[in-house]
This record gives C-alpha cells, structure tokens and sequence, in this order.
C-alpha cells in the first residue's frame, strides 16, 4: 500500500501532531466557510432572520397582547380584518361571577384576565312568522333568556334544520351552574355531573354521568333516581368510619318522572342501581335504548325496518316456525335533548313559543406552562386590558385568527423539532450502527428500512394513533401525554430516510485514508468515531434535519386535517386549515380564515425550505472554498 | 431481468406477509372490536356477528382463514345476517344460538333467515379480502373496486399534472439559467415544495367556486371534475419534478459528453432531447416511485376537500372503525401499488440507463 | 496550398465577478494541410481554451472571443451564425478530448453517437451511416466493428473509447482534427497505440491536426511545428525538432529541464520552474514570465515582448532570445 509505505517514514508522534492540526483547522473552517458562504446565499440568509424573527414571536406568544385564541368574541359570523385596538369586551362581566362558587376555568384567556371565560350557547328554535322572507330576532325570547340567565344575551340567527323554522341562538358568558352541577360539598368532594334527556316512545328516559374529582372515597353502590323536584344519586362511600350513605339531590324539574336508564360513574357504565360484588366488581350494564333494525322473512318476503319499535311480539304459529310481530311505529326523529340546567329551565319557560334545541358550551382546559403563565402575567402588566382587535379577522366560531396563528405556531413548530429530534436519534443509531458494523448486519438492517419504505407509511401512522388512542388513559396514568405520542410517531415514521442517509455517510468515511491514518496510529474506536466521524458526519444530519422540520410540519398538519394530530382546545396550523377548509361554503366566502393562515405557514415552509436548500449548499465539502 | 423480477416478486412476498401478518395481530391485540357502537348490541346477535365473521376463533385460525386459499370454517358460511333487533323487548330475553341459523328466544326456538353473505374472511391469496365489517352487505372487494378507479384516475391526473408540469418548468428553467424566467420557476417549485394540498386546494376552490367560477370545485364524474383535484394534488409534485429535473439537467449539460455533442456540429436542440434529457431525467425517473406514493397518500385529503368518493376515506375511516378487512384489504392495496410502481421505475431506469445492472439492484 | 488554419490574434476572456480573466492573449497559427502543429504548456497557459475557441465552443456568457482573423477551411468562423457554426464543427473542423470516459454519452450506444454525425453532416439514412460507422471502427482499428457498434462506452477499455472518439472525429473527413490531450487519460502502451494511429490516419486522410498538450515527448514524436504557450501567449514557434533541442526562450528551457530523463544521473533532482504561473485575472504589464525567469531584465517588465523572428522559421517571444540563441551555439 503506497500510503502507509509514505506515511510509515513518519514517526507516529510527528503524524499525531499532523493530524491534530489538520483537524483543527478543518473544525474552525468548516463551520466558518459555511457560515461565510450562508451567510452570502441572500436567500437562505434572509429565509434564517425570518424565521428567527417567527420563533421569537411564536415563543412570546403570550406576552404580546393578542386575543384569546380560543373565544374572542361572541359574534358567530366571521369578522374581515379590521385594525382596531380594542379594550378586552369581556372586563364589563367582571364583578358578575356567578353566585355557584367555582373558581374560573384555568386557560389562557383566564389567567391574563378573569373576564375571558367561556361562553354557553343557548340555541331556540322558533317559527319563522308567515309571509316573512327572513328570519328577525324574537326580543321577546331574548328577554326571557336573559331573564332566566340572569346574564346579557348576544343573538345571532340562523336557519333551522326543520323547514319553517330559524334558531335564535343566545351566547352567554358561561356560568358553572349552566351544567347540572353539584357541589360535594358535605363530603369535601368536587365533581360534576351531566344529565342526558332522551325522548323515547313511551317517555323521557335519563342518563346520568358523574364525574368525580379524583382522590375522593371509594363508591360501593350507587343508585340515581329521578324525584318530582329533579334528580338524586345515592352513593354509598367507603368512608374513614365504614360504610356510608350519601345523597345528592339534584333539582332538575324537566328530568322529573323520567326512566333512568342509566348512570355512568367516573366513566364506568352502570345501571340505575348497581352495588359492587364481593369482587369489587360493577355488574354488567344493560343494554341501552337504542333504535332497531330489523330484517326478517316473513311469509317468504324480506321486510327491513329501521324504526322506534312500540313493542315486539313473538308468536308461535306452528310449532317449529316463528314469526315476530311488530307494530312498529315508525317515528320521527324526536331527539329532544335537554341537556342541563339553564337549557331545560329556558324550554320550560318558552312555553309555546319554541323550544330549545340546542345547548352549547365553548370550553376546554389550555394547560400553560409555568414560563407562560409567567408572560401571561407580565403582559396583562405591560398592556393592562388593551388587546389588539380582529386584525387578521375572526374564524367560524368567532376566534382571534391572528391569535390562533400565533398560538398555532407554537404547537406546530414544537411538534416538528421535537417529531425530527425523534426521527435523529432513531435513524442516527440505526444508520450509524449498521454503517459501522457492515457486512451480514448492515444488509440486513438496510433490508429492513428497504421494506419498511415500501410500506404505506401513512397507513402506519393511522393504526398506531388509533391504537394508542385507545390506551390514552392508561399513557396518561403513566404521564404519556397524547402530544408525546404524536411526536414518537412521527419520529418513528420519519427516521427511515435518516438511517440512509448516516449510513451512507459513515460507510464512505470508514474507510477514507485519514481514518485509516488516524487507526494506524493507535486512536481507540470511540476516538475515531469522536474525532472524525462524527464532524463529518454532522454536517449531512444537519441538512437533512432542516429539512425534515419542515417535511415533519407539513405532516402534522396533514394528519390533524384527517382529525388524527392535535386536538381542541389546543390549535395548530393543521386544525387551522382545517377551519380555513370548513369555513369555505357555496355561499360565503370567508378569505381570510382560508389566505393568512396559508400564508403563515406557506412563508414558514418556504424560509425552512430556503434554509435547508442554502445549509446544504452551505456545508458541502464539495463547495468548500468555493462562491 | 428474469432474475431481477424473480427477485423482486421474492422480496414482495416477503413484505405483503410481513405486512398481513404484523397488521393482522396488532390490529386484533388493540382493545375494541368492530362492533362496538355507541349502543351495545344483543348478546345473541353479538354471538352471531363473531359467528360470522369467525371473531370466535383462535387468532392463529383466524389468521390462516384470512390468509386463505384453505377454508377453515367447519360450516362453510357465515351463520346469521341481518339480525339486529335490539329492542327493549328482545333485550330482556335470554338468548342462546343453538346452532347456525337456529335461535333460542325466549321459550320458542327461532329460524332466522336472511340471504346468505360472502365467504366470511376471504383469502387473501386466493384475491379475496373478505367482507366488510362495516359495509355488511360489501366484500371489500366491492368497496375497492368500486372506489379504486376514481382514485386511480384522480392519480393519474395529477401524476401527469405533476410530470408536465414540472418538466416543463424545470428544463424551461434549466435553459433559461439566470434569467428572470429561471428565478420566478424555482421559486414556484420551492413554494410549491413547501405548501401544503390542501392550501393549494384551498386557494383553488376560492379562486375558481368565487372568483371564476369555470371548473367544478366538487363531486365527480366529468373530465372537468379532475380538473382541480389533480391539479391541487399533482402541484407539490410538479414542484419536486421541476427541481430534480433542472439540477440533473444542468449537471448534465456540464458535462464532457455534451461539450463532445456540441463539436460534432449538432443542433442544440438534438443535443438537449437526444443527449441531455435522457440522463438529466434520470433522477426525475427514479423520484416517481417516491411521488407516486406520495400522491397516493396526499389523496386522502384531496378526496375529502373535494367530495371525491375515492378509496382515500376508507382508508382512514376503515383504521377508526376497525374494519379489519376493509382497513387490512385497503393497506395491501396500497402496499402493492407502491411496490409494484417502484419496481416499475426501476425496470424504466435500467432500460434508460445501460450502466445499471439489473441484477446489482 | 491554402492554410486550412488561420489564426491571428486570438483572444479569449472571461468576464467573472471577480474580473476579466484573460485566458488566451493574442494567439497567432496557421495550419497547412496534413500537417501536424503541436501546442505545449502547462495547465492554465490557455491551450484547451484556444482549442475551444477554434471551433465556437467557448461558452458565452462569461466567454468572449475576438481576433483579427479566425478562419476555418477558408470560412471566418467569427462571421458565422450559430446554424453556420454547427454544419462547420464536425465536418470541417473535429476534436479529440482529454477524457475518453467522459467525453462519450454513457447513456447512448456507440453506433447511435456516430451516426449521428453522419446523418447530421451527410444526410446519411441510419443504414448507411451504420456501415460508414462500422467502417470508420475498424478504421480505427477496432475489431469486430460490427459488434461493438451495439456496445455502450462502459464496456469498452479507455483505449478503445479514444478510438472510437478518433473515429467519430474523422468521420467526415475534417480538413483540421483538433486534438487536445489525446493520451494523457491512457496507459503508457495504450497512448503509444494511440498517437500511432492518428500519425497513420493523418497520413491517409491528409488532414491537419493540431495536436494541444502537455507532454513533451508526445509532441517529439508527433509534431511538424511547434508552439509554445505560457498564460494565454505563444511564447515561442518554431520547428518541433529544433525548439527541442534548442528552445529559445527561458519558459521552454524550463519545461524541457523538468522532464525527467531516463538516462540521466540516478538520484538526481529534477528542474522544477520556480513560482507558480500569474493569475490570469491580473497579468502584470510585462512578459508574464517575467517573476520566474532568470534572465529578467528591467525591460521585461516593462510591456509584454512580441513573438519576432530570431532564426529562420523560428520565433521567440523574449527579449534575450539573442543571448539565449548565442549560448545554445545553433547557428544563424
């Protein structure tokens, strides 16, 4: 070998110094040149300070005073942009909390200002008078709402589902006790509970859902039934001196009389009546109330029916052959469902005038982190009340756009660095290794990527967040966040081309001649791999993670629109597009929700793109020294 | 290149079992099953619909019933079908199969008939997927092939969206290097790497439902309804063709050979199609596998924004469901598709490029 | 006879953002036919670029090539458009490259690279122009022609690709084949084989050939005349034999003392020149040799010196080429 034949005339102490400097001067370079020549690409430099100036805003997100991101304003219609800089509309409420005694939801809008609670929506469904074209507001039930709210009503209109009819629908800032609520308060507990009327063929049945704030006794039974004031749950508790019986009663007069049907206690279905076994188990639930269908033969003709059945009779005709008889009656769609507290004590009031149809509640808890509560309370410092107005216009359910932007931002590009910094560590460890081992286990390994590339990825992403989604709980017992899940997975999707990629690298270098200059000099494994793979191998990672971000933003964006990635309350760009798709009717046309958030993250891919594109050029020893 | 496609075929029955198998288990180990509605459904029929569908089984005979060509069944057929009454009356009843179609309810033994459904669970070497879960009166059979031409159209639409478009952009930008014809393309094609379809789709049902209301921006059936989806779908693709093909264009025409070309005394038009295009393409060649399964997955939000009955929304909505036949019938679909369309890009890129060895690959 | 060759006052630039660089400064030949003109100098002297520049081929932009006179079988290549340009390259005027594994099209098959020329040229169908090609390989010395045909470049030997560029080179009987570098991509034996084969084709086809390289020994063997080139100048012309044996200008002393011989002392150290050559981009005012030479004068820096005759047939571009002349004891 005419190399080491040259080289052995040195002495290994004169090589050693050689390459220390050679590598030296490589390691300053590198990064130096690279930069230089960044920094001339125009491009790729301007593409680095926007996205510095995006991160920073995307990180101060909650100092700057922007809306709320998750209910701004009451309005239902989208508003176009306008440039007002407004006072915060919900101070005035302040002062008016409700008389219930719960503490306000902990969410972003609540912790810069009390006053930015959640709304309830009160939908009336009303007759369109005669002989008119368009739906006007009826003052009347709006005065009855407020009167039995005891809060101010905003109304918007709406077409009704049936023909003839229109809904008036009543935002309200929301109070506790619009939910059947209770308060456990002889117990110390807290929790909530939510009441389901269906309006079935022989009467009203109810559902019961309780749900215990957590750390509280152990329930042995549990029994609800209905009263002619409302509803009581008994709950016999393992209390500290033995068993005991606590009873809830729930005023709720349009529940009165009905069938309860069922109880679901801390997300376990129960019946109306059930008691632990000695095992500690629940018993079974019943069957719920539930449409049939049916397809029988009778007398050789196949009859299908899909109906509310008033009763089911079997009758024995001759021996063997039985038929059923049915007197179905089929029956409309009568899903009256009053779902709690202020929408029933509205419908009663409303006589004949309407009914309600609808209830809603706008809510859902933004956990914040400390650093953000933090800016939170220093911008409400800083800017006091003041708030920018709908700049960028507000979406379908009348949210800041340019706050949801900002807020989305932050979701997105956390996912995406986090997502590639999962895709680097798989694919680093699998490329390099295989790289490093070569022969039968590096073929096998690239085998592996080789099929797992011919695989559907996206069809692997699906069936693993449906399969994780239905573990959520037990993850999150463990501290498994479903955000975490998301990143692992993508991270787990996007690793393949990275292995490829470090592999080659490392392939290539094992066997270039300074390696084989520095192995022949006595350096240790860990040092050759420290020293001169790593730097080397380096620079390709970097290109290719900066363009991964992007790639792996795109596909956040592209599973939250199949509704797998983030979920609400939380918005990224994804769910924004999502909004922007939604939003786009046969009638309408809301530009903004559908151009700024494109823009916004079409900029961001293009700078990251651009970035990528100049980092590779930047750091291709191929190009080194040159312009 | 008999070897090379013996090969090829080996190592694709290696992945469609690995896929079957590793699909099959897990999505059989996930907690939930296919029935599971928001209602529980009568033991009795619950019976029957595991009945049916062999649900009862042990895995590994579920297995190699799905996995065919042998039928594992000891009855042949499926037992009872179209039975879902679940009233309140019939809900109170014990209920007890007594075997097949024979029925306990009650005190009267009932005979449910009903028309007969598929061969329960297909074989999948036998080409058959099995019948839906969800879709009870299709074999997924029916489904895909009810559904794959339109979204095999639709891809194509936008494969060939993608290959016009970009190649024209790209080699027009390689031609006109530097000019202001080359910077607005590459810039097109970097924005267009960068957005996402369904911005771009967006956009273009804004442009064309509101602005210019020429092409239908939904629904499906003429030539013009493919108009826009193959374009939205195609357009991040033409972006990725146009780059490939100016880089891999300019690199050739750096090259020896052509400075060789231009000596003999050729037009520079027969130079750039005859001696330039064919290895400045290569790399577009080889990128069409990528892309094409690229365009696969990206339909499955086309299909949804433009109202597309294609196979994209079963795909997602088989996963959710648990359809397991339809969900598993739908990823070997895809599975070979994209095998079968890389395989196919690499025969095409051997016979345009003699250096390459078929055996090698 | 006609020159086939004229050449008067070659320049080639290149406009860069970093300045004009000037490759190739005033360059002046002619070539008869048959006859054999080898042009020598290091790497970067411009030779390659004039080559180019002979047959159009100077990419523009950055290139930009004028002279008094550039004439190519009797047609002013400056003066024609780019058709003109096309149907005088390969027909009239042909080139040989330095590297034969780059220089064919890998992707295309022998035969389809060389009948294109002919169909270009002649207007031959494809079956013709495969029985010209067939007869041009085993021209070349190629056998089994017929076979090879078929062949793509990566499976012939870096020997038989030069030949198969020679072949395609001479196809339509060019009055100049233009050479550069033929051999220097070859083995020792192959480029033997090599400059044998064009001295032979050149005999029977008469054409002229300007043979462009670095290797001494090659233009020994090869040349009639020969032209020394150093930074984009010819710095001395003569006859190939006796600038050999008694170069006329510092540059050429240099390079003849850099050869390494075979029967020189063992051990001993070979005359690198000293320096390296200017930078093209800024050539100073003077002889551009002028940093490395020994025999530098004040007046060498002064302007660049022209190329004048010292003997009969022999011209030298220095201002000592009387001492030089005097000291080598050729006569006058």
């Amino acid at each position: 070998m005419a190399t080491t034949a040259r080289q052995s005339k040195r002495s290994p102490a004169e090589l050693q110094a050689l390459l220390r400097e050679a590598r030296a001067q490589r390691g300053t370079s590198l990064g130096r040149d690279a930069w230089r020549r960044l920094r001339r690409n125009r491009g790729a430099f301007y593409a680095l300070v926007f996205l510095g100036l995006f991160l920073a805003v995307s990180w101060l997100a909650p100092l700057l005073p922007l809306a709320s991101p998750m209910a701004l304003d009451l309005a239902v219609e989208p508003q176009p942009p306008a440039w007002p800089l407004t006072v915060n509309p919900r101070r005035s409420l302040a002062g008016e909390r409700p008389p219930f005694g719960a503490a306000p939801t902990l969410s972003v809008g609540a912790l810069a200002d009390d006053g930015w609670a959640h709304r309830t929506y009160v939908d009336v469904e009303l007759e369109t008078p005669l002989g008119q074209l368009e739906p006007t507001e009826n003052p009347m039930v709006r005065a009855l709402v407020t009167q039995t709210a005891e809060r101010k009503a905003t109304v918007y209109l709406r077409a009704g589902d049936r023909p003839g009819t229109f809904v008036q629908r009543h935002a309200l800032p929301q109070w506790d006790s619009d939910r059947a609520r209770i308060d456990w308060q002889p117990s110390g507990e807290r929790g909530a509970v939510e009441g389901t009327l269906v309006r079935g063929v022989d009467g009203l049945y109810l559902k019961l859902a309780l749900q215990r704030a957590p750390g509280g006794p152990t329930v042995l039974a549990a029994k609800a039934r209905t009263a002619v004031e409302g509803v009581e749950v008994e709950l016999v508790v393992e209390g500290e001196t033995g068993r005991e019986t606590r009873r809830y009663p729930m005023p709720w007069r349009a529940a009165a009389g009905a069938r309860v049907v069922g109880l679901q206690l801390d997300g376990v279905r129960l019946p109306a009546e059930a008691e632990r076994d000695a095992a500690g188990q629940w018993p079974a639930m019943p069957d719920e109330l539930g449409e049939a269908r049916l397809a029988l033969e009778i007398a050789g003709r196949s009859i299908q029916l899909s109906a509310d059945l008033e009763s089911v009779k079997l009758v024995d005709t001759a021996g063997e052959r039985v038929a059923l008889e049915t007197r179905a009656r089929v029956v409309p769609e009568l899903r009256a469902v009053v779902h709690d507290d202020l929408g029933s004590r509205i419908d009663r009031r409303l006589t004949d005038i309407g009914r309600v149809v609808g209830l809603e509640h706008t809510d859902g808890i933004w956990e914040l982190s400390a650093l953000d509560a933090g800016l939170l309370h220093l911008r409400t410092r800083i800017f006091g009340l003041w708030q920018t107005g709908p700049l960028l216009g507000t979406d379908a359910k009348g949210r800041d756009l340019l706050a949801r932007i900002v807020w989305g931002s932050r979701i997105s590009i956390q996912v995406s660095l986090v997502a590639t910094l999962c895709s680097l560590a798989i694919g680093v460890t699998w490329g390099a290794f295989a790289g490093l081992m070569g022969g039968r286990i590096d073929n096998l390994m690239m085998r592996i990527v080789d099929v797992l590339y011919s695989v559907p990825f996206i069809f692997v992403v699906i069936f693993l967040i449906t399969l994780l989604n239905e573990y959520r709980v037990e993850l999150a017992d463990r501290g498994i966040g479903y955000m975490t899940v998301f990143y692992v997975v993508i991270g787990a999707i996007y690793w393949l081309t990275m292995a490829r990629v470090v592999r080659g690298q490392v392939l290539s270098l094992k066997n270039q001649e300074f390696v084989e200059a520095a192995r022949m000099i006595g350096a240790s494994t860990p040092r050759i791999l420290l020293a001169h793979l790593v730097p080397n191998v380096l620079s390709v990672v970097i290109v290719y993670l900066t363009l991964t971000v992007p790639a792996v933003m795109l596909f956040e964006a592209f599973l939250s629109f199949l509704g797998l990635g983030v979920e609400p309350p939380r918005v990224s760009w994804g769910l924004l597009a999502v909004d922007a798709t939604d939003s786009i009717s046969a009638v309408v046309i809301y530009w903004w929700a559908v151009v700024f958030p494109s823009l916004a993250m079409g900029s961001v891919l293009l700078a990251l793109n651009v970035l990528g594109d100049g980092l590779r050029d930047a750091l291709d020893p191929n190009l080194r020294g040159k312009d | 290149m008999i070897r090379f496609l013996a090969r090829r075929l080996l190592w694709f029955a290696i992945t469609l079992l690995g896929v079957v198998t590793i699909s099959f288990f897990l999505m059989r180990a996930v907690r939930g099953g296919p029935f599971d509605g928001e209602r529980r459904l009568h033991p009795a029929i619950e019976a029957n619909l595991a009945a049916r569908y062999h649900l009862d089984w042990p895995l590994w005979r579920q297995y190699l019933q799905y996995l065919g060509p042998f039928d594992w069944s000891d009855q042949g057929i499926g037992a009872l079908l179209h039975v879902e009454a679940d009233t309140d009356a019939l809900q109170r009843l014990p209920a007890d199969r007594v075997e097949g179609r024979t029925f306990r309810v009650g005190s009267s033994v009932v005979t449910w008939t009903g028309e007969l459904g598929p061969t329960p669970l297909g074989g999948v070497l036998t080409g058959d997927l099995g019948p839906s879960f969800k879709y009870r009166d299709f074999t997924v059979n029916d489904i895909i092939g009810q559904s794959l031409p339109i979204s095999v159209a639709l891809g194509s639409v936008a494969l060939l969206f993608a290959l016009t478009l970009g190649l024209v952009a790209g080699i027009g930008s390689a031609l006109w290097r530097g000019t202001n014809i080359d910077l607005s393309l590459r810039l097109a094609a970097t924005a267009g790497i960068a957005l996402p379809n369904f911005v771009i789709a967006g956009f273009l049902i804004i442009l064309f439902a509101f602005l210019m209301p020429l092409l239908p921006v939904a629904g499906w059936g003429s030539p013009r309804h493919m108009v826009l989806p193959g374009f939205a779908l195609g357009a991040p693709f033409a972006a990725y063709i146009a780059r490939l093909a100016r880089t891999g264009l300019l690199e050739v025409l750096s090259k020896d050979h052509i400075r060789t070309a231009r000596a003999k005394g050729l037009s520079e038009w027969l130079i750039l199609v005859r001696h330039a295009l064919k290895g400045g393409l290569l790399p577009v060649v080889s990128y069409l596998g990528p892309a094409t399964a690229g365009i696969l997955t990206g339909s499955l939000v086309i299909e949804r924004l433009f109202g597309i009955p294609g196979t994209g929304s079963h795909f997602v909505n088989s996963a959710l469901n648990r359809d397991y036949t339809l969900s598993m019938g739908v990823t070997i679909l895809y599975t070979v598709l994209v095998y079968s369309l890389n395989t196919l890009v690499d025969l095409v890129y051997t016979l345009l490029d003699p250096r390459i060895e078929l055996e090698e690959s | 006879m006609a020159a086939v060759l004229e050449v008067e006052d070659l320049v080639v630039r290149f406009e860069t953002h970093q300045g004009t660089v000037r490759a190739v400064n005033g360059l002046s030949m002619s070539l008869q036919p048959g006859e054999t003109l080898g042009v020598v100098g290091e790497s970067g002297s411009g030779k390659s670029v004039a080559s180019l520049a002979l047959l159009g081929l100077v990419p523009n932009p950055p290139g930009v090539v004028e002279a008094k006179r550039l004439k190519v079988a009797g047609q002013d290549l400056l003066g024609l458009d780019r058709r003109g340009l096309q149907q005088l390259r390969g027909k009239e005027i042909a080139m040989i490259f330095q590297d034969p594994m780059t220089s064919l099209n890998p992707l295309l098959t022998v035969e389809r690279q060389l009948t294109e020329v002919l169909e270009r040229h002649e207007g031959l169908t494809r079956r013709e122009a495969r029985k010209r090609a067939a007869a041009a390989l085993s021209d070349v010395g190629i056998p089994a022609p017929e076979t090879r045909l078929d062949s793509y470049p990566h499976q012939l030997s870096g020997g038989m690709r030069q030949r198969v560029m020679i072949a395609m080179a001479l196809l339509c009987n060019p009055k100049v084949l233009v050479a550069d570098e033929p051999t220097t991509a070859l083995d020792v034996t192959i480029q033997a084989q090599v400059l044998e084969l064009l001295k032979d084709l050149q005999r029977r086809h008469g054409t002229a050939l300007l043979l462009i390289t670095h290797d001494l020994g090659v233009v020994a063997g090869m040349a009639d005349r020969l032209h020394v080139m150093y930074a984009g100048r010819v710095v001395e012309a003569g006859p190939a034999a006796d600038v050999l044996t008694s170069p006329l200008h510092p540059y050429t002393q240099g390079l003849l003392r850099s050869v390494p011989r075979i029967r020189g002392p063992l051990g001993a150290r070979l005359d690198a020149i000293d320096g390296s050559p200017p930078d093209l981009a800024a050539l100073p005012a003077g002889c551009s040799f002028a940093a490395r030479c020994g025999l530098r004068t004040d007046a060498c820096t002064k302007s660049p010196p022209p190329l004048v005759p010292v003997l009969a047939g022999r011209r030298s571009a220095c201002l000592e080429a009387e001492a030089l002349l005097l000291r080598s004891g050729v006569k006058a």
